[in-house]
């Protein structure tokens, strides 16, 4: 196959500066690893800026960002949707609600705090179904890459596998989360710096936004107006399934309790900047889009493969539109640039999951299950092992992700399997004093299990949905409800903890504390602000 | 008080991040006055690697110039203490 693009020296140079220094970066962090808290937390010390670059940057990998080019040059601006409504009101309830809980009680993870407020059965579910999720989405982003260097760059599939892995390895198992934070804020940087030049190019040949939208269907240029009905919008999916299955449960399942993003937060220096982390994140998320959506409108627009697509006419390969679009805009130099912050986003993802997965394997699998009351030294030495096991074991999920033909839909299976019922058991959890630790096992364990039975139904084609997204969206909001209710059910009948082992866990058991700092350092100034910024940007792309 | 806060526990990530970027923006600023010109047609005649590397060049020296102040200032801090 040939490859798309031919690098030159320039473009390999600025690929090289990027390996050498996420190497260098890891290797200094190295003496600052002394307690197995600097290695998986970071020693709770990082400033706000850091955390909530990392906070937003963990979610934006690579699969990520060529997953949602692909889905707006499928679906147009409903994309959005994914950085608005299915992000921000639960990134700012996370700072302003669920973060006091998580930051103060000192927990290492959330499985963690599942075993404080609930027992140690619902950690276990927790902790092992979390691990057993963090090495296949490590293994994907792995794999991910390694087709899109392979297209791109002709590179061969076995060597981008081991040229990432074997980075990623040296510099987590050095610096542990601090480097992973650290190149996530660099990537952040990067895949902006990458991929703008591309849009503006891109906006200039087709005459700015106007000239993009003369180009465009009506149905791609409208966030809302034709989510009256499932059949009136190219993704297949009404209001409600936007608003529950995806504004609610999925965002809310994801930003809340899915520990790859709240152990930024929990780097951070003090419970402020925890609380702000999330919050100051939510305005660069709502800028994604101009980086996402817009090349995927671009390439519908100026790339004959995708214009044809609109008219029924071929069936184009959605995931390369982002690459083409490059391809076709940017000279060598920029180029190199952005293929840069691709690899760093690819990178950054699967370190993320490598950190994470260490983090619970330890604390939560280890050291609960396996050797208990090691001193902290015995702890640490664990976390870097797990490092190496854990790159090991994503290498091989990345070669059996190579079965599953669509990526997108198997990670949004994963997240509405094990998230959005998880997020029940929080909300109950944090809020419902009564909840008891057997309601919260059995909820958790019956969400999941609820997901599962309405996957099998749906591929046996038993229950229809107008597309595979509405599934999920339906999938998640289900889970979701059989976890509340199921808790609910199961808590009525089975013995609640005493109410002085909830505090600080439970919101009406917890002594609110009036924060001191200046108006404009308040995280429910800055929540307010993005919420009403959101609502206008809604308002605009109506 | 200054020995008590732990943000001091890691090295500034403003100096690595902006020496990469410094790096990359006079790359791309020299390559765009001296490479070769026939490239941009794809980018409409514009010389994006002259304009980019300017602007990535005036973000890595800002993350520069904020690391430089502020060790600066801490250090007047501890010696003041």
């Amino acid at each position: 196959m040939n490859p798309i693009i031919s690098l030159s020296f320039i473009d390999y140079l600025i690929l090289a500066a990027y390996l050498v220094i996420t190497l260098v970066v890891g290797y200094a962090l190295k003496k600052y690893m002394k307690s197995s808290e600097d290695f998986f937390l970071s020693g709770r010390s990082l400033p706000s800026w850091i955390t909530s670059l990392a906070f937003l940057s963990a979610n934006l990998g690579a699969l990520e960002v060529i997953g949602m080019v692909a889905n707006s040059a499928k679906y147009g601006i409903l994309t959005v949707h994914f950085y608005w409504i299915g992000a921000i009101p639960a990134m700012i309830f996370l700072g302003l609600f669920m973060m006091p809980f998580y930051y103060n009680t000192k927990v290492r993870s959330v499985p963690e705090y599942l075993k404080l407020r609930y027992n140690e059965a619902t950690r276990g579910v927790n902790a092992f179904s979390f691990a057993i999720m963090t090495l296949l989405m490590s293994g994907i982003s792995m794999y991910a890459m390694a087709l899109i260097f392979r297209m791109m760059l002709g590179w061969s599939l076995t060597s981008s596998i081991l040229l990432s892995a074997l980075v990623v390895l040296i510099y987590v198992f050095f610096g542990g989360l601090s480097s992973s934070i650290y190149n996530e804020v660099i990537q952040f940087f990067l895949i902006w710096l990458g991929l703008l030049p591309a849009v503006y190019v891109g906006l200039k040949a087709v005459g700015g936004f106007s000239g993009l939208a003369a180009r465009l269907p009506e149905t791609f240029l409208h966030a809302w107006k034709n989510m009256g009905s499932a059949a009136a919008n190219p993704m297949g999916v009404d209001w409600m399934g936007v608003v529950l299955g995806l504004g609610f449960v999925l965002s809310f399942g994801y930003w809340t309790t899915d520990f790859l993003v709240v152990q930024r937060t929990l780097a951070s220096e003090n419970i402020s900047a925890a609380r702000r982390t999330p919050i100051m994140a939510a305005f660069p998320k709502m800028l994604v889009p101009l980086i996402v959506v817009v090349p995927g409108l671009l390439a519908v627009a100026i790339l004959p493969e995708y214009s044809l697509a609109l008219q029924g006419s071929a069936t184009p390969d959605y995931n390369s539109a982002l690459i083409l679009l490059l391809a076709h805009y940017l000279p060598n130099g920029v180029l190199g640039l952005a293929i840069t912050g691709l690899l760093a986003s690819f990178m950054s993802g699967m370190a993320g999951n490598v950190t994470a997965f260490n983090t619970v394997w330890t604390y939560d699998i280890y050291g609960t299950y396996i050797k208990k009351n090691m001193p902290d030294k015995h702890y640490l030495m664990m976390g870097k092992l797990a490092t190496i096991f854990g790159v090991l074991f994503s290498i091989g999920t990345a070669y059996i992700v190579q079965s599953f033909p669509n990526l997108m839909d198997y990670m949004q299976l994963i997240f509405s399997f094990f998230n959005a019922p998880l997020f029940a058991t929080f909300l109950l959890g944090m809020f419902w004093k009564k909840a008891t630790p057997w309601g919260g096992f059995f909820g958790l364990l019956s969400g999941i299990l609820m997901a599962a039975g309405h996957y099998v139904l749906y591929k046996l084609n038993i229950i229809h949905y107008s597309s595979e997204m509405a599934a999920n969206f339906f999938q998640a909001w289900w889970a979701w409800l059989t976890d509340f209710g199921v808790t609910i059910l199961v808590s009525l009948f089975t013995r609640k903890k005493a109410e002085s082992e909830l505090k600080g866990l439970v919101y009406s058991l917890t002594p609110r504390t009036k924060g001191s700092e200046m108006f404009w350092r308040r995280p429910e100034v800055w929540g307010s602000i993005a919420l009403i910024v959101m609502v206008i940007l809604n308002i605009i792309f109506w | 008080m200054a020995g008590e806060k732990r943000s001091s526990h890691f090295f500034d990530l403003k100096i690595p991040l902006g020496f990469l970027l410094s790096f990359y923006g006079l790359l791309l600023l020299l390559y765009g006055l001296f490479g070769p010109s026939h490239i941009y047609g794809k980018s409409l005649g514009l010389n994006v690697n002259l304009i980019w590397g300017i602007v990535i060049l005036a973000v890595g020296s800002l993350f520069l110039g904020f690391a430089h102040f502020r060790q600066k200032n801490s250090n007047q801090i501890v010696k003041k203490d």
